[in-house]
Formats: C-alpha cells, sequence, structure tokens
C-alpha cells in the first residue's frame, strides 16, 4: 500500500488533527507499521495488535488516542456499525420477522420486524399477520433511515427505528460519500428552514436529502414535488454534499448550509456547483 | 363518612353499582355493601370537553381476560375497567387488600391481545418470587433481573426497575411492544437514590404506554395521576380503598409491664383511658429499669419483655407472629432469647426438616457445613426463624418459604420483610416504637407503621389481625395517634442527575435532557405550587394596600435618615472599635457603654435617633481569641460587671438599660467587643474576687453610685481623636456625615405634626417594609418554580463531563462516553478514567476483581482494613482517580468533598476478594470478614462485583481490547461458584 497516496486521499481535517497530537509517534500508518513500544498500561484498541513487544497497526490509517487507549482509524474503509448512529440504508430482502437492509458497510444489516416503530406510533400486537404485512411497511428497494441498536460479536448489525422520525424515506434524494467524511454530530437529522430542505446524515455515508419527514401519517409531502424551486434546493443542498465529498472536507450540517449559502452569493445554479470555479471558490473561502 | 350528594344507578345485570359523588369531588362507588373512592385526571386541555370523570363502565365488547371464582373488590373491579378502557390507573390500598389481582389482570389482558406486560418491581428478590408465582398461573412468563435471564421473549415480563430503565435507553424491542407497564410499590418513588430510576423509566416509556401502579395508601395520589396525565397525555384514574380483609387492633405493651392495653380498636377509634393506663404503668425510676436490665443480660432468671409477649402470644394462640425490630443483630439475640421455645408438633418437625434438606441439596459439600447453614435448624425446627437482609440469600428464602407454608411461626424480622410479597401473620409485634435514623432516634412515621402493621391479618383465616408496639419511654396521646392511624406519607419526587443520564440521553438523536427534567415529576411538583404562592403573593399585596400612612412620603423620608444614622453609627464604632486601638484602654474597671438585653427591640419602637441608652458596665478583664488565626478572624471577649435582671439569673443574663439599672442585680457577664457601644474617661475600683454574691454586691453599688452621679447623660467619654488617637480619615469624615444628619433628624417636617402620631406611623411604615421583603422574597420563589429545575446542576455536570473528556464541546459523545454506557453498577466515571488510564491491564486477574470490589463495598467500618501489599500501587491509582474527578466536580461548582468522596471507595473487600478469587471456601472469607460483617451482606456485594465485572468486559469489547476484556472474563470465572452464586430457590 502506498502510504502517501493514502495520505493524498484522506480527509484533509483528519489528517490535520493527527498531525496536531504527540509528536514523535507514528501518525499515519500501514499494515505491519510499529505504532509504538508496547507497555503494559497500553489499552489495545481496534485496529492493532502487540508482536514482540511492539504495537503493531493491522489496518493502514490514522493513530488515535484517548489517554492510554490506542486505535488506528482507516481512512476510505467501509462502514464500521456504532451503537447510537444514525443511519441510511436500502432494503434488500425480507423475510424471518426482518428486513435486511444494505448500509455499504462491511457487512449487511438486519431490520427486526420487533424492532420496528409502526407509522403514527401505533402500538405493535405479537400476532401472525404482522408478519404476512411486512412488506406493506417497507418493501425491497425502499431507502430507509434507521438507528444502530447492537453490534453483535460477530459483526451483524441490529438496527431498529426508535421513533416515528425514523423509517420509510421518500420524495428526496441519495448521495453517496465516504462514510469517513461524515462528521459526528449532536443531531445527525436537520431541516435547512431557508430551503425546505430536510437532510439525514447517515454516518454510513448515505446521505438523504429531500422534503422534511413530519411525525403525521399520511403522504402529505406528495403535492409539493410539483414545486420547481424546492427540487432546485434540494439539489442545491445534494450538489453541495457531492462538492464537500469531491474536496475531501468533513460534512455536517454546517458546512453543507455553508457550501449552498457560497453558490448563491456567486449566482452559480445547481447544476453548475460541480464545475471547477465554483470549487476554487469554495476552496479560498475554506483557505 | 361520605355522604353523597346524588345518588346514580348503573344497571349492569346481576349486581348494582351506586356511584356518588363525594364533597371533594371523589366518586364513591359501592358495591354489595363494598365502598372505594375512585377519582380521574386528564391531560390539561382535554378535561374540558366533556371528558367523563366517573369511572369507565365494564367492557361488555370483549371477554374478561381472567374470571375469579369469588366476587371481586369494588375497587379490583373498578381498576379493571380503567385499563380495559385503554386508561392508566393508580391504585392505593393496603398491602393485604389484594392489589395482585389488578397484576394478574394486567398480565392475562396481555396473553389475550397479543401485547406485552412488564412487571416492575423495586427488590431482585421480590421479582424472583413473583415471577414463581405468575409463572405458575400464566406461563407465559418471562423474568430479567441483573443477575438471571430467564425467557426474555416472553409475554409478560418481570424485572426490576433498573433493567426497564435500561432498555428505555437502548431502545428494546420489548420496549415497542409493551403496552402496560405495572409498577409494583411505587411509593419507591421518593426513595433517594434509586427514585429517579422510577421516574426515568416512566417519563421514557413511549406515549402509547399505559401503566398500572401499585401503592400503599398515598395522601398526593391525585398529584401523581396528574403528572402520569400531563406527561403521557391520556387519562390516569386513582381507585383508593382503606379497606382491611381483616381489621386490625393495636395494643401498647409498657416495658416491664404485666399486660397489653387496646388502644386502637377494630373500628379504628383511639381509646383515651386505656392509652393512659398504658403509659402511666411505665416504671419512672430509669435507675431501676437499669438494673433489671443487667439482671437479663447476665442471663438471669427473669424473662425479658420480648420473652413473656411471646409465650403469651403463644398461650393465645394469636401465632404466627412477627416481630419486627429495627437492627440485624437484635433480630438474632432475640431469637437466641426464645431458645427453650417450641411450637412445632412432630409432623411439623419433620415437614422442616424435609424441605431444609432440600434446600441446602443445591448447596456443595463444604458450603453445607457452614456454621450458619448447620446451626439454622435445631432453630426452625422449633417453628422459629429470623429474616434480615444480613443473612445468607438461600437461608432467607427458605425462612420465607417455611413461613408461607405455616411451619414458622415464630418470625424475627426487620422492616425490609414488609415489602412485598404477600406473607401475613396473624400477630405483629414493634419491639420498639423508636428507630434510628442517620444519627439519632426517632418514633416510627405512621407511613412505616401502617406498612410493617399491615402484615397483621391473614385473609379468610383470621376475623382481626392484632398489632402490638412495645414502649419503654413516655409518648404523649398526639404522637401516638399520629403513628397509629395517622396517614401515610405523600409521594415527592428526588429526582436528581447522574452522569449515566446525561450520557444515555445525548447519545440518542433528537433527545435532550431538559426535555427529561421538563417532564419529570420534580418540575411537575414546583409547577405546581405557583398558584399558591402567587395566591399567597395577592394576599400579602392586599394586606400591604390595607396599611395607609398619613403624608407616607415625609414619613419614608425621615424613617430613611433613621436608618441611615444607624448604619452610619455602626460603621462609626466599627472603626473605633478596633482591638488595636481599644485593648489599651480595657483595663479592669473602665466604665463601658454596652448594648442592653432590650435594644433591638427598642430600635424599632424608638422614633429618635438619641433613643438609644445602652447600660453603662464595668470591665473586669478581656480575652482575644483564636491568636493563631489571621487578623480578620480574631476575636475580642470582655467580662464585665452590669446591672441584670434579677429574675433571669446569673446563667442567662439579661443586661438591663441604664435607667433601670438600679433595679437590677450585677452579675459577671461575657460581652463581644462588637456589643461595646462607648468607652468612658472613669475608671472605678471594684472588688478583686467577683465569685461571690457579697462581692458582686459591692460591684452593684460603685455602679449605682456612678448612675446616681452622672444622671442620663452618663460619664464623660474618652476622645476618639485626642485619647484613642483615631487616625482614620474615614472615621472623622463618618462623625461629621453623622451629625449633618442628625441635624436633618431634628429640623424634619414631621416633627411639626404632632407627636403622638409618629411612632404608630413609623411602625406601620415598617410593617410595609417587611410585607414588601416578603414579596420580593416570593417573587423569586415563583420564577424558580417556573424555571428548570436543577438546571444548575445540569451546568455543572455538563461541564464536568465536558472536561474529562466525555462529550465534546458540541456535546458529542466521545468513546469514553460510550464505554461509560455501559457501566450502571458502579461509579462510572471513575471506573472509565481508571480503564482509560491503563490500570488493569498490568493487573493479574485476582487483582482486578480485588480492585473493582473498591466500587461495591460501602458497608460502614470502624477500622479501615489493610491494603493487601500487592494492591498499594493500584489503590492509589484508584484514589488519584477519584480525587481527580471530585476535584473537576468541586471546580465545576458541584459542592462535593472532594476527600469524603475518596474515602468512600472502600478497600475492606480486597483481601477478602483475592481469598475468594483463589478458591478459598465462603467460610474461611467469612472469618476473614469479621463478625461483624453478616454473611449475607459477603454474598450480595460478591454477586454485584460479578455484574460489574461483567458491564466493564463489555465496555472494553466496545472499545476493541479483546485481549483485557478477557481477563474481567476470566474474574468472573473465578468469583461465581458455591453458595455466593447458588440459584434462587424460587427459580
Amino acid at each position: 500500500m502506498k502510504i502517501h497516496r493514502l495520505v493524498e486521499n484522506a480527509p484533509r481535517q483528519i489528517i490535520a488533527e493527527s498531525m496536531s497530537d504527540a509528536p514523535g509517534n507514528a501518525v499515519c500508518v500501514s499494515v505491519g507499521d510499529s505504532i509504538e513500544n508496547f507497555e503494559e498500561n497500553t489499552l489495545r484498541g481496534h485496529g492493532t495488535l502487540v508482536r514482540d513487544d511492539t504495537l503493531v497497526a493491522t489496518v493502514c490509517g490514522v493513530v488515535e488516542r484517548v489517554n492510554k487507549l490506542i486505535t488506528v482509524k482507516t481512512l476510505h474503509r467501509r462502514y464500521g456499525a456504532e451503537v447510537g448512529d444514525v443511519v441510511v440504508g436500502r432494503v434488500t430482502e425480507i423475510g424471518g420477522k426482518r428486513w435486511r437492509i444494505d448500509l455499504q458497510a462491511k457487512q449487511e444489516a438486519q431490520l427486526m420486524l420487533s424492532a420496528v416503530s409502526l407509522p403514527g406510533g401505533i402500538q405493535r400486537r405479537r400476532t401472525a399477520e404482522d408478519e404476512l404485512q411486512m412488506r406493506e411497511i417497507f418493501k425491497e428497494g425502499d431507502l430507509v433511515s434507521a438507528e444502530v441498536q447492537a453490534v453483535h460479536q460477530d459483526g451483524v448489525v441490529l438496527l431498529h427505528t426508535r421513533s416515528t422520525r425514523y423509517g420509510l424515506l421518500k420524495h428526496g434524494q441519495l448521495v453517496e460519500v465516504s462514510a469517513c467524511l461524515v462528521k459526528r454530530q449532536r443531531q445527525h437529522m436537520a431541516t435547512f428552514d431557508e430551503y425546505g430542505v430536510g437532510i439525514i446524515l447517515g454516518c454510513n455515508g448515505l446521505i438523504w436529502v429531500g422534503i422534511p419527514s413530519t411525525d403525521a401519517v399520511g403522504d402529505s409531502a406528495d403535492a409539493d414535488m410539483d414545486d420547481a424551486s424546492l427540487l432546485e434546493s434540494i439539489a442545491r443542498i445534494a450538489q453541495s454534499i457531492k462538492v464537500l465529498s469531491r474536496m475531501q472536507m468533513m460534512i455536517s450540517t454546517e458546512s453543507i448550509g455553508q457550501t449552498a449559502r457560497l453558490s448563491l452569493e456567486h449566482g452559480i445554479h445547481a447544476s453548475e456547483m460541480g464545475r471547477g470555479d465554483f470549487l476554487k471558490i469554495l476552496w479560498q473561502h475554506k483557505e | 363518612m361520605h355522604v353523597p350528594e346524588k345518588k346514580r344507578k348503573r344497571e349492569t345485570g346481576e349486581e348494582d353499582i351506586v356511584i356518588g359523588v363525594e364533597q371533594n369531588k371523589k366518586n364513591v362507588i359501592e358495591m354489595q355493601g363494598k365502598s372505594c373512592l375512585h377519582e380521574v385526571a386528564w391531560p390539561p386541555g382535554k378535561e374540558h370537553e366533556g371528558a367523563p370523570t366517573l369511572p369507565p363502565a365494564e367492557r361488555k365488547d370483549v371477554e374478561p381476560a381472567r374470571q375469579y371464582p369469588f366476587q371481586i373488590d369494588p375497587f379490583q373491579q373498578i381498576a379493571i375497567n380503567c385499563m380495559e378502557a385503554g386508561h392508566s390507573v393508580l391504585v392505593a390500598a393496603h398491602t393485604s387488600a389484594g392489589k395482585t389481582v389488578v397484576a394478574e389482570y394486567a398480565f392475562a389482558m396481555a396473553l389475550r391481545d397479543g401485547a406485552r406486560v412488564v412487571y416492575t418491581s423495586p427488590l431482585k428478590a421480590l421479582s424472583n418470587q413473583k415471577y414463581r408465582e405468575f409463572q405458575e398461573k400464566f406461563g407465559d412468563v418471562g423474568l430479567i433481573t441483573g443477575d438471571v435471564v430467564i425467557n426474555p421473549s416472553a409475554s409478560c415480563l418481570v424485572m426490576t426497575t433498573e433493567i426497564l430503565r435500561s432498555m428505555l435507553y437502548r431502545g428494546s424491542e420489548v420496549i415497542r411492544e409493551v403496552s402496560l407497564v405495572v409498577y409494583d410499590e411505587i411509593h419507591y418513588l421518593r426513595d433517594k437514590e434509586r427514585g429517579v430510576v422510577w421516574e426515568e423509566s416512566i417519563i421514557l416509556a413511549p406515549k402509547s404506554t399505559r401503566f398500572a401502579f401499585l401503592s400503599a395508601t398515598l395522601p398526593n395520589a391525585r398529584d401523581f395521576a396528574e403528572w402520569i396525565a400531563t406527561t403521557h397525555d391520556s387519562p390516569c384514574h386513582v381507585v383508593y380503598t382503606d379497606y382491611r380483609p381483616t381489621p386490625l387492633q393495636h395494643f401498647l405493651y409498657p416495658a416491664g409491664g404485666e399486660g397489653i392495653y387496646l388502644v386502637v380498636d377494630e373500628r379504628n377509634a383511639f381509646r383515651e383511658d386505656s392509652f393512659s393506663k398504658a403509659i402511666g404503668s411505665l416504671e419512672e425510676d430509669p435507675d431501676e429499669k437499669k438494673k433489671k436490665k443487667k439482671v437479663n443480660a447476665n442471663g438471669g432468671k427473669e424473662q425479658s419483655d420480648v420473652n413473656k409477649l411471646i409465650n403469651m402470644i403463644v398461650e393465645k394462640r394469636l401465632d404466627p407472629v412477627i416481630i419486627f425490630s429495627f437492627s440485624k443483630n437484635e433480630c438474632e439475640s432475640l431469637a437466641d432469647q426464645v431458645a427453650a421455645l417450641d411450637v412445632n408438633s412432630s409432623e411439623e418437625k419433620e415437614m422442616v426438616r424435609a424441605i431444609y434438606d432440600g434446600a441446602v441439596d443445591v448447596l456443595s459439600e463444604n458450603d453445607r457445613k457452614l456454621p450458619e447453614v448447620v446451626s439454622i435448624i435445631k432453630r426452625i425446627e422449633r417453628g422459629i426463624g429470623v429474616h434480615h437482609s444480613g443473612m445468607l440469600p438461600i437461608l432467607k428464602e427458605l425462612t420465607e418459604i417455611l413461613f408461607q407454608e405455616g411451619l414458622i411461626k415464630v418470625l424475627f424480622a426487620t422492616e425490609t420483610f414488609s415489602t412485598g410479597l404477600n406473607m401475613p401473620a396473624k400477630t405483629v409485634v414493634f419491639t420498639h416504637a423508636r428507630k434510628f435514623d442517620g444519627g439519632s432516634f426517632r418514633w416510627i412515621s405512621s407511613g412505616e407503621y401502617t406498612q410493617m402493621s399491615g402484615r397483621a391479618g391473614r385473609r379468610g383465616l383470621d376475623d382481626k389481625g392484632t398489632v402490638i408496639l412495645m414502649i419503654d419511654s413516655k409518648m404523649d396521646p398526639a404522637t401516638a395517634k399520629d403513628m397509629l392511624r395517622g396517614t401515610p406519607d405523600p409521594l415527592y419526587s428526588e429526582f436528581h442527575l447522574t452522569y449515566p443520564m446525561l450520557i444515555n440521553i445525548l447519545r440518542v438523536e433528537g433527545a435532550n435532557v431538559e426535555d427529561l427534567i421538563q417532564r419529570s415529576y420534580r418540575q411537575f411538583q414546583s409547577e405546581k405550587a405557583i398558584p399558591m404562592l402567587e395566591q399567597k403573593r395577592a394576599s400579602i399585596e392586599s394586606q400591604m394596600k390595607d396599611i395607609v400612612i398619613d403624608d407616607e412620603h415625609l414619613i419614608q423620608s425621615y424613617a430613611g435618615l433613621l436608618d441611615q444614622y444607624h448604619v452610619l453609627e455602626k460603621a462609626r464604632r466599627d472603626m473605633l472599635m478596633r482591638p488595636k486601638l481599644v485593648l489599651p484602654f480595657l483595663q479592669p474597671g473602665r466604665l463601658i457603654l454596652i448594648e442592653h438585653g432590650g435594644m433591638q427591640a427598642e430600635s424599632s419602637r424608638s422614633i429618635n435617633y438619641d433613643a438609644r441608652h445602652g447600660a453603662w458596665a464595668a470591665v473586669i478583664n478581656f480575652e482575644v481569641l483564636g491568636k493563631k488565626e489571621k487578623k480578620e478572624k480574631r476575636r475580642v471577649i470582655i467580662d464585665v460587671l452590669a446591672m441584670c435582671d434579677e429574675a433571669r439569673g446569673p446563667k442567662d443574663p439579661r443586661i438591663l438599660p441604664s435607667q433601670e439599672g438600679a433595679n437590677g442585680v450585677a452579675f459577671v457577664v461575657t460581652i463581644d467587643l462588637d456589643q461595646v457601644l462607648e468607652l468612658s474617661t472613669i475608671r472605678v475600683h471594684l472588688p478583686a474576687d467577683l465569685r461571690t454574691k457579697e462581692t458582686r454586691a459591692v460591684g452593684a453599688k460603685v455602679l449605682k453610685e456612678v448612675a446616681k452621679r452622672f444622671g442620663t447623660k452618663g460619664p464623660p467619654l474618652l476622645d476618639a481623636e485626642k485619647d484613642i488617637k483615631v487616625t482614620s480619615d474615614d472615621y472623622f469624615a463618618t462623625v461629621a456625615r453623622l451629625d449633618k444628619i442628625k441635624r436633618m433628624i431634628d429640623s424634619h417636617p414631621v416633627l411639626e405634626d404632632e407627636q403622638g402620631t409618629l411612632l404608630p406611623r413609623l411602625q406601620a411604615l415598617r410593617e410595609k417594609a417587611d410585607l414588601k421583603h416578603t414579596i420580593r422574597m416570593l417573587d423569586k420563589d415563583i420564577q424558580k418554580a417556573g424555571g428548570l429545575v436543577l438546571e444548575e446542576d445540569l451546568r455543572s455536570r455538563t461541564r464536568v463531563l465536558e472536561r474529562l473528556g466525555y462529550i465534546d464541546k458540541d456535546h458529542v459523545i466521545s468513546t469514553k462516553a460510550k464505554a461509560a454506557a455501559e457501566i450502571s453498577t458502579g461509579d462510572e466515571l471513575v471506573l472509565c478514567e481508571l480503564i482509560f488510564s491503563g490500570v488493569f491491564s498490568s493487573l493479574k486477574v485476582d487483582q482486578v476483581a480485588a480492585l473493582i470490589s473498591c466500587f461495591i463495598w460501602r458497608e460502614k467500618s470502624e477500622a479501615r482494613a489493610k491494603v493487601p501489599h500487592e494492591m498499594e500501587g493500584p489503590y492509589a491509582s484508584l484514589r488519584d482517580a477519584a480525587r481527580r474527578i471530585a476535584r473537576a466536580e468541586s471546580d465545576c461548582h458541584m459542592g462535593v468533598d472532594v476527600d469524603e468522596y475518596v474515602d468512600s471507595f472502600k478497600p475492606d473487600l480486597m483481601a477478602i476478594v483475592i481469598e475468594w478469587c483463589h478458591g478459598a471456601t465462603f467460610a474461611h472469607i467469612a472469618s476473614l470478614a469479621g463478625d461483624k460483617t453478616h454473611g449475607g451482606s459477603l454474598v450480595r456485594a460478591i454477586r454485584r462485583l460479578e455484574e460489574l465485572l461483567r458491564q466493564l468486559s463489555a465496555a472494553l469489547k466496545l472499545i476493541g481490547d479483546v485481549h483485557l476484556a478477557e481477563q474481567f472474563d476470566k474474574a468472573i470465572e473465578k468469583i461465581k461458584r458455591d453458595i455466593i452464586f447458588a440459584a434462587s430457590l424460587f427459580l
């Protein structure tokens, strides 16, 4: 693995952050690189192992330290789920009281029938009919938002929809980015009030942009899909995310909002945001 | 008792239900001669839409989920109707009234409707027993506690409240399907430490969930129901009943007396005459009593009171009996005292032996030889048992089973026996009417009394229950009445914030802690107080308006000047009475003017500045206190001879003002330098020794002579500038201002009015000012009550988490916080700090367990245990980590005592845990723990240790150090064996 290539493509912010810590120790490592001498009180986190009294990286990435805990975080990795993450995924299969969800992760995720809040917050009943009507809730190909409930020892990810804020996603578009570009925030679901556009920043790198969901049952949003300016706003937000991803910049509610605002200030149409001149403007703005 | 204003009849086929309305708007429901009270709280905004205030009628469209062979009581029927209607209900009734019927029906309903029901109880032991009871009745029942998990996918789940809370935080699927949560013993909500768990779980439960709360009688049930209705946006009913299936008779047994006195009869009437007879028979002479006790302690022939009483109970066939005492040790010693008693027949003895053999069969060879296990058989064979939390769990459960089977007829128990399962006796005895409560003895509260006495009287077996209260000290009738038939304790919130609460909420998308606080019962109660405060404010305001003063603004300016004068005068004195300046003048015999007893009251009555006459006294000597302290903290006290009120005596002297001095006698009084008003130029000669009455009389003569010679003007004063040599300019400026104010007061226009009206007007003004102040305070209270409770605490705790790196500045939780969220049995922050500083990584398996034991053991110990040599280093790091956290907390204004916090991690269990890890027998570690530590406490501690180790292992797996997690798993393997982890007899 060519480490310099890896670093070049890595999210700028992650590199910058890791450069600032603990000088003298390895910051960017490749598989098999030694990180530091293994001492008795070192905690070996994910992506490390001990060989001949040295702590060695098992993945390529940057070294992260929390007190004595040392972990190696991969860059451009496939998504590794953590409990509590908000994710967006696509239903691939139904059966055995569960939906299989593709999260673009290491392994497929499962959403159990019992882990789903029914539309409108209706109380679930434990009957056989429920199982037969699963397709009425989500069918194959549907896009859903969910939260990671648990990660099993063997790596299987269990999802759940904790409240009616989660569930079926429609009237919007999906943007795929690298999972490590999505910044961890307090809120991964947000609404840009000035555009009337909602986003769900899936920690797995799938970001949904569309008409914000309401808790109410039904498809009240259907009519709005004819509104051209709303559609353009959705496109603008989606483009902002794509641009940030291309520039390897961290994606957060704030950075998306800034990018969209910048494009409006410069009078750039959503369809032209991917062009070099806007990238340049964005770059200068960040610098 | 209740006079129904109007009666309506609701025809329900075979039986009649009569519903009346009581004065305070509660519905009185009568069915077949029995009655109960009902009311309902609707969520705000819905009560005006014609929402019915009557209880829901029985549902005819569905088959009752459970039929009873007997006619159920009205309160049970109403509660069931409420649940069937899809509402929440709070049932407040005595322990023996049959609240279990409500829980049972809830289970049956869930099975009928394909929903799930959760039953929570405050104690693990209680959960085990309830599980067994429900399992026998319904089959599809599961159990989840910190120790065991059985059939977790069942429709009906029995669990501890802590488990329910963690399920809610994790969003377990159980929660999504749960239609009803039954909370048993909801009055645990007011538990200082754990009460918050009840509140959290109620608040976090999904909106669609309904509740059935079972509680002892509550005076403020309505408040609680309103809270539920508000937070869950659905009606909550309250069903009360005072009904006891078996009425109680309350007796007193005076210490050393010969018999018992009936003080409250089965109709709940208090009998004054026999109460005073009982109290009267208490021996007066405490010495004699002591003598008697000594004889008992030495094993004298005379029987102890308890012994006598038990013999009487057995003779009169009032057994089975529960004897409550408030200490574990006393339970044991009382049981030893009745060694001669044998209440079981030979068949019964055989049965006891069979049950005993079955129970100890689960134990290992070694454990069967434990002295506790061996010795208990002699006692239980005779039908005598002991029950307290210090017993080995298996023996405790054995006792419970035998008691339920009627094979234990005399049971010595602590208060814990009064909670939970229906285990009634015919008679209940209290050995003491007072209870030791954190530092002092107090009378048992009426709530506690009701709870414990509720064990008396077996439904269907006894026609009445007997309660006997042993008293050894005087008790006034009011206290007795209050205790024996008083109102139960109200339900109040003990909601507080915890770190796991913050972390768990911060990790959920879209949740915030403020919302949780906003929905807490504490906030509700706080806001509920507002109307009352506002009413109070309004009444004070109108009171204030009623005070009319002529020329108020003039009086006000006059009073303002007087106040200013007093403030300045005080400032002047403070500047003058500096020890450095005046100490040289405090020679013996110096005449000084001091404050007298009535000074405060007089100044509020004065209409002018010069009304403040002091009292002239002669200095005897003085002393400077606190010489080692800083200058500001030093105090000067002066012994003076002053004329005092003769009636008050020398112990509590009241100094008379100088005009009245001639009528008093001279006493030596100690005063503070602050109390000195002026110093005179005169020194008088006093007798050297003033300890006798005669010499003081000579002194008094001198003081009277002074008063006579100088009259009202008093002796000449020392000049501040020339004599005392004050140099500060401030002093002279103050004096000048005082003069100016004096002139302004003297020429004030109000003085032109009639002098007689001035005083009442001034007094009225002062009263008005006081009221104004009260209103300001009330306004503050109202504002506080309306604001978010615990707001400051929330801010401090968030700052602590930020500082220690658990959350970042945007409140996104870090790896550390994720690890902390796995821990709930011990101090999560200190444990996390220890993990992340790598302390565990270098420890051996047994050492890991030993170090963790410091987080479990909280029992008091007189002598600090020795820390094993190999553990000294790790223990020091633990204390370091604790200190670091306490410091961070105190920096964030949390008001923690750092040393106390650090000392709360006790090393007492370390040596014991190491031995246990090495495979020692329980007998061995019990002997290591010493006589003072009960076996049951050890068992509980090590079980909790296992629970905590499990959580830590999960936390380590989460952060990725599987190797270290294995160490913890190995530690669990080592400690999980033998009697400590013997399965419950109820499972």
